[in-house]
């Protein structure tokens, strides 16, 4: 048995695992990255309320020309290191500073206003994002104090591409791991389901292969081919004790028979009512030795061995022969016996099945009185075969159809010495030993018989 | 003719050598598998039935050691172990019929002959003929008196299996192993009607019927009874 690889719980695990370890890399590298960014805005904001203080500072001690003088000064010392200052009226126009024209709309409302700034460097021309703070001095002017964040932006920015790349990467890392793990697993679960179906299906010296990995998986196949030891131990036995027990009762049935067919072609002949109650008595031994012969068939079967070099059957086929066997016997018990079937192959045993079907069809001609009809058909199903055979006799009682394929149970058979009341419980046996199920239906009105092979 | 029986089991042994002898077979009896060895290698026989569970030497291994050494005598194998798998492995190991315990003494007696009488070299035949009844293999055509007989599929391979074994008794086991490849026993009368419908066919209009039953035994087709 293939296992499709989504199917597998191992491949489930693994894409629970994946998404989990996607998880796990985002969260970590996300919330680096966003501690990062915060870690380098405040330390820019710092830097910002820093010099506003100092330039609050020297407002205080010496007022507008005296913050002017200062800014010109940090200007010249630090401007291009990307400090931004700019001392403007109540009406935005620049008293001092690096910023030509105010770069808000009125009065910023966040405490930390971003803006663009284009600036001249040699030989191109550049955009540069500003970080401020704008503070209102007494008396009404405005005191700008800005930090280029261009490279704080760079850096998030490349921190951000990594962090993306780290987790589609470490995804696709842990996509692949698991696939791969899966698929090993998988294959070895699949090579273990195999062998099993390749017992069931006759091959009972077959093992569970074991990698020599000393792993679970070892350790599980170890346990199991145990197991599986003292099956085919236990199968061996059971087969040896059937046919000691097949031997020993056989042989006095044979002893009796010759004896009797000694009896019988004897010279000179045996007076007619002697000979008679021989010829009765030997037919007793041979009905004797089918039941025999019945029981030990359904006991093997049941004893749980696999059945024996199984080869391709075609039940369709095989089922149309023995309607054709068959039918000349039904018609002359006024009986409409037919076929349909179409070509439907199991892996089976030719000679089990043809008593399976032999079985059933008896039972019909045995128990739907003349003018009735038994209907065999053959259809294939998607992984195997249904047989059905079902007439329009008396039937099988609800609560009886259990019980009928008992061994030796006869339903509504009272008084009737033919058959063993084994057909039945041969015909379970052998479909059982086919893998396969049987069931009793109502064919409204009489008997119909499903049974299920596997292909 | 000469037989050589192999059987452990000494009741059944003495009764299956006297009605062989009574029926005109010289037969020889082996008690184990090991002095059967011995005797089936040293001697010349026509056919070989022996048991399948002997002491000192499994009935199977004598079959294969028979074979190994190129003695070819046809084997008839008997056997208490009557599922299909002993069958196929009797069969295997270099048996030439099988024959589950316990069987009509006729049962094995038709056997013993359709052994002997087995000419191995004779499937190029293209027409049987016995008496007036032709069969023309190829055309699948059958005359009787040079008029066509209608017959089914299934009685054609009947009257082959009956014209081959012309002159010999066939039972109803040989003829479902034979005719349906069905090596167990279905309990109705069912070769019997398949018969006389093949009679009707063959028979009927003609003052000297060509199927004949053999009570207790089966059925033969010849000229004359």
């Amino acid at each position: 048995m293939r296992l499709a690889l989504f199917n597998t719980t191992a491949f489930r695990l693994s894409v629970g695992y994946t998404l989990l370890v996607t998880l796990a890399v985002g969260v970590t590298l996300g919330s680096a990255y966003l501690l990062t960014e915060s870690l380098i805005t405040d330390e820019v904001d710092l830097i910002i309320d820093t010099e506003l203080k100092s330039l609050e500072d020297k407002f205080a001690r010496a007022g507008v020309p005296g913050v002017t003088d200062e800014i010109n000064l940090r200007i010249d010392s630090w401007g291009r290191i990307g400090a931004v200052y700019m001392l403007a009226d109540a009406n935005y126009e620049r008293i001092s500073g690096n910023v030509t024209t105010w770069p808000f709309d009125g009065m910023p409302t966040e405490p930390r206003p971003e803006f663009e700034i284009a600036t001249i460097e040699p030989g191109r021309r550049a955009v540069h994002p500003v970080r401020a703070a704008v503070r209102t001095l007494p008396g009404g002017d405005l005191l700008l104090v800005g930090t280029d964040i261009s490279q704080g932006r760079r850096f998030a920015e490349k921190f951000r591409f990594a962090t993306l790349w780290g987790i589609g990467l470490s995804t696709l890392a842990a996509a692949l791991a698991g696939f791969w793990f899966s698929f090993r697993l998988a294959r070895r679960v699949g090579e273990a389901a195999s062998t099993c179906e390749a017992i069931m299906a006759g091959a009972p010296g077959r093992r569970l292969p074991v990698a020599g990995a000393h792993d679970e998986f070892d350790s599980l196949a170890i346990s199991v081919n145990r197991v599986l030891d003292r099956l085919e131990e236990q199968a061996g036995t059971l087969r040896a004790t059937f046919d000691s027990a097949a031997h020993d009762l056989r042989a006095p049935l044979h002893r009796l028979r010759t004896r009797m067919d000694a009896l019988l072609l004897r010279s000179p002949p045996l007076e007619p009512a002697v000979h008679e109650s021989v010829d009765s008595a030997l037919r007793e031994v041979d009905h004797l030795q089918r039941t025999l012969a019945t029981l030990l068939q359904i006991a093997l079967a049941q004893s749980g061995a696999p059945l024996a070099a199984p080869a391709a059957v075609d039940v369709g086929e095989l089922a149309a022969e023995l309607v054709d066997l068959f039918e000349p016997a039904a018609g002359d018990k006024g009986l409409r016996l037919a076929c349909h079937q179409e070509a439907a192959v199991v892996q089976g045993n030719r000679q089990l099945l043809a008593q399976l079907i032999t079985n059933l069809i008896e039972n019909g001609l045995k128990y739907v009185p003349a003018g009735g009809a038994i209907d065999v058909a053959v259809r294939r199903l998607a992984d195997g075969v249904r047989l059905t055979v079902s007439d329009d006799g008396p039937g099988i009682a609800g609560p009886d159809r259990s019980r009928a394929v008992q061994p030796f149970v006869r339903i509504g058979m009272a008084g009737r010495e033919e058959g063993s009341g084994l057909g039945l419980s041969l015909v379970a046996a052998i479909a059982r030993l086919h893998r396969g199920r049987l069931e009793l239906q109502s064919n409204e009105p009489g008997l119909r018989v499903v049974v299920e092979l596997p292909a | 003719m000469h037989v050589l029986l192999i059987e452990d089991d000494t009741e059944a042994a003495r009764f299956l050598v006297k009605g062989l002898r009574e029926s005109g077979y010289a037969v020889d009896h082996a008690a184990d598998g090991r002095d059967g060895l011995l005797r089936a290698t040293e001697g010349h026989f026509d056919l070989i039935v022996t048991d399948r569970m002997l002491p000192q030497l499994d009935g199977l291994t004598v079959i294969e050691q028979l074979r190994a050494k190129g003695i070819g005598t046809p084997v008839l194998v008997l056997s208490a172990l009557g599922s299909v798998d002993d069958r196929i492995k009797g069969l295997k190991a270099g048996g030439d019929d099988y024959l589950t315990k316990p069987f009509a003494f006729a049962e094995l007696l038709a056997r013993i002959e359709a052994l002997l009488r087995r000419r191995p070299n004779t499937p190029h035949t293209t027409r049987l003929k016995v008496e007036d009844l032709e069969f023309d293999l190829l055309a699948r055509r059958v005359t009787r008196a040079g008029r066509e007989v209608e017959l089914t599929a299934r009685e054609l391979k009947l009257l082959e299996f009956l014209m081959r074994r012309a002159g010999q008794v066939v039972t109803r086991t040989m003829l479902l192993e034979g005719v349906w490849d069905l090596h167990f026993d279905p309990q109705s009368n069912l070769i019997d009607v398949h018969i006389s419908r093949l009679r009707q066919a063959i028979d009927r209009g003609t003052d000297h019927p060509l199927i004949h039953t053999v009570r207790g035994s089966g059925y033969v087709l010849r000229s004359d009874l």
